[in-house]
């Protein structure tokens, strides 16, 4: 886990991973109903953050 | 504007991030090199995007959407005339003679090609606009807060320097370009649902065209004439003071964005870091520049129903340096509310850390251990870069309280790379592809082009700036006037240098190999894939630029 935290691909990923979880969690959460901008914005993130963490490209095997 | 606890949450989140970046670098970093030039080891991609986060700053971010909505259309300038034209002239001619040489910063290249006090004035001047940057950047984000979450302003100097300290302070370089990456992303894509909702509620570009005065929505139509625009300025004026003189004298010899290229692996990789970094850089105004031609727009009055309007200074008058937080508390709900927060603090941290890296980099190699402490130990310049660190980020707070007394950032930042940087690249124009110039005529060209700078910003006045010699020429904007003032520097700075030089002694030219274009051997790109040569790349970015500056003639 450590080796891939030194990893920038991989720290990225994670930031936008967790981000788009407390968005969407906020939406599953809140009482008031929450705008779909956050579900939108949260699963494009969710989409990218996994795409940043799973997809190894070339740049991050430098 | 209120915060609510999800919005928190992802500050938060943002915030053990960037200083768990810090303290993941922290490990790597055994020298002084480490800790202020990478050891040139760092990755392409990291490389680009770090180039052009080093200019994404609060004086970006919020600045441009400011002129957006201020001057329209006309302010994609700063990208399509300002930027991509100079970061692949950077990428092409300059990048060999900057990396070629090993410099470890654009003053040593001035000591090197020629001479220590054309190095100590360029490293000087440089270390005073960074610190100025800094503080502008800092003062941008307290006022923010400030202003829409009621935050005190002095805490929120305090606090967030003290958080950009702690990363650029474990991890210098390296810790600074990596956080720069993440910020990227994050203002990209975190402002990105705000261009995409409010460009509809606006009704899509058609409607803007339709509703706003064309002169808002035509980039070159209304530049024929100076009082037909709302920047005040010809065309002739642009094209020289900003798409040359400014443009070239930032992009390719401020320390601050060539830094991140001078920390690419190669020399391949080098040239190549301003050319990727000009993609994104082309597409910013969909992010920066767009959103503030969006709110004038919401304020006419076939879209009054929509509530939103740019918040007014005490004296009435609109304050555009608003128009993002408002447009952001406007549309964005608790939760993408944090994301749009965040994304805002990280523009800031960007510009910040970017500044106070290239400043302690210069303080430490061009001024400490070149005119104070020589051979010394690594460590002990390894410490001494540290502890500059602690001081520039000082520096820059009390920076940040004297930025306090100016209205726009933008014109005010303009106005400073104009003293600076507008005669500084007529000396590595000429000193790159002249080898006739002397050290001499370079450093009484700099004199010679800043004091020009001064007089001609003391004899002109606009929007109340200036004139503090005497106001004799009015100019409609201080945009305009930056653009002047930086054009007279760069003409005193470039004949100034070609006098002096031919009546001083130049450099044998085996001192000069590498150094200037005549006596350096050329890089080999054929030897390479098309898509990885510069020249191929940076023309294919050079005609989509002049289409788009068709497109929205």
């Amino acid at each position: 886990m450590l080796k891939k935290l030194n990893d920038l691909q991989f720290v990225i990923g994670l930031f936008f991973t967790v981000v788009s979880l407390i968005l969407l969690l906020n939406v599953l959460l809140a009482s008031n109903g929450s705008s779909n901008l956050n579900v939108y914005t949260g699963a494009c993130f969710l989409v990218f953050g996994l795409s940043m963490i799973f997809i190894k490209g070339k740049a991050s095997r430098q | 504007m209120s915060l609510h606890f999800a919005d928190y949450l992802i500050i938060l989140v943002y915030f053990i991030f960037v200083i768990g970046v810090g303290f993941l670098i922290k490990r790597k970093i055994k020298s002084s090199n480490d800790f202020l030039t990478s050891s040139r080891s760092i990755p392409l991609w990291i490389t680009s995007l770090a180039f052009i986060s080093a200019n994404l700053g609060a004086q970006e971010v919020i600045g441009m959407v400011a002129s957006g909505a201020k001057y329209g259309i006309m302010t994609v300038h700063f990208y399509w005339v300002g930027a991509i034209f100079a970061m692949v002239f950077l990428g092409v001619f300059m990048m060999p003679f900057y990396y070629g040489s090993r410099a470890r910063s654009v003053p040593e290249y001035l000591s090197l090609r020629f001479d220590e006090k054309t190095r100590g004035l360029n490293a000087i001047s440089f270390a005073v606009m960074t610190v100025f940057s800094s503080g502008i950047s800092l003062y941008a984000l307290a006022k923010l807060m400030e202003t829409i979450l009621h935050w005190d302003f002095d805490i929120s100097i305090w606090v967030s320097a003290g958080i950009v300290m702690v990363y650029t302070f474990l991890g210098g370089l390296t810790s600074a370009v990596y956080n720069e990456v993440l910020q990227f992303f994050l203002i990209v894509l975190g402002l990105s649902p705000l261009v995409i909702i409010a460009l509809q509620d606006a009704g899509g570009w058609n409607n803007i065209k339709a509703l706003l005065q064309p002169e808002m929505t035509h980039a070159w139509k209304y530049m024929g004439n100076a009082n037909d625009n709302p920047m005040g300025l010809h065309f002739m004026s642009l094209i020289f003071g900003l798409g040359f003189v400014m443009s070239f004298g930032y992009w390719c010899t401020d320390f601050l964005v060539v830094q991140r290229a001078m920390i690419a692996r190669n020399m391949g990789d080098a040239q190549r870091t301003p050319i990727i970094a000009a993609i994104p850089k082309m597409m910013m105004p969909l992010i920066v520049v767009l959103p503030g031609i969006i709110a004038i727009t919401l304020m006419q009055p076939a879209l009054a129903s929509k509530g939103y309007h740019i918040p007014t200074t005490a004296s009435g008058e609109l304050d555009y340096t608003m128009t993002l937080p408002s447009l952001i508390a406007h549309y964005y709900p608790t939760g993408i509310l944090g994301v749009g927060i965040t994304a805002l603090i990280a523009s800031f941290m960007s510009g910040m850390a970017g500044n106070v890296t290239a400043f302690n980099s210069v303080f430490t190699f061009d001024i400490y251990q070149s005119y104070f402490v020589k051979n010394k130990s690594d460590r002990h310049y390894l410490l001494v870069g540290k502890g500059v660190t602690v001081v520039g980020i000082l520096i820059s707070i009390v920076t940040a309280y004297i930025a306090k007394s100016f209205n726009n950032i933008n014109d005010f930042l303009q106005l400073v790379f104009g003293f600076v940087n507008g005669p500084l690249f007529a000396t590595f124009l000429l000193g790159m592809f002249w080898k006739r110039t002397t050290g001499h005529g370079a450093f009484w060209g700099l004199i010679a082009g800043t004091a020009a700078a001064a007089i001609t910003h003391g004899v002109t006045i606009a929007e109340g700036k200036g004139g503090w010699i005497a106001p004799l020429y009015t100019i409609k904007s201080g945009m305009g006037q930056a653009f002047i003032v930086a054009a007279v520097s760069w003409i005193f700075n470039f004949f100034t240098t070609i006098i002096v030089s031919l009546v001083t002694k130049p450099k044998p030219d085996e001192q000069l190999k590498g150094l200037v274009y005549s006596l350096t051997e050329k890089p080999k790109y054929h030897e390479q894939k098309w898509y990885l040569r510069v020249v191929p790349l940076g023309l294919l970015l050079l005609v989509i630029t002049i289409l788009l500056n068709f497109i929205f003639f």
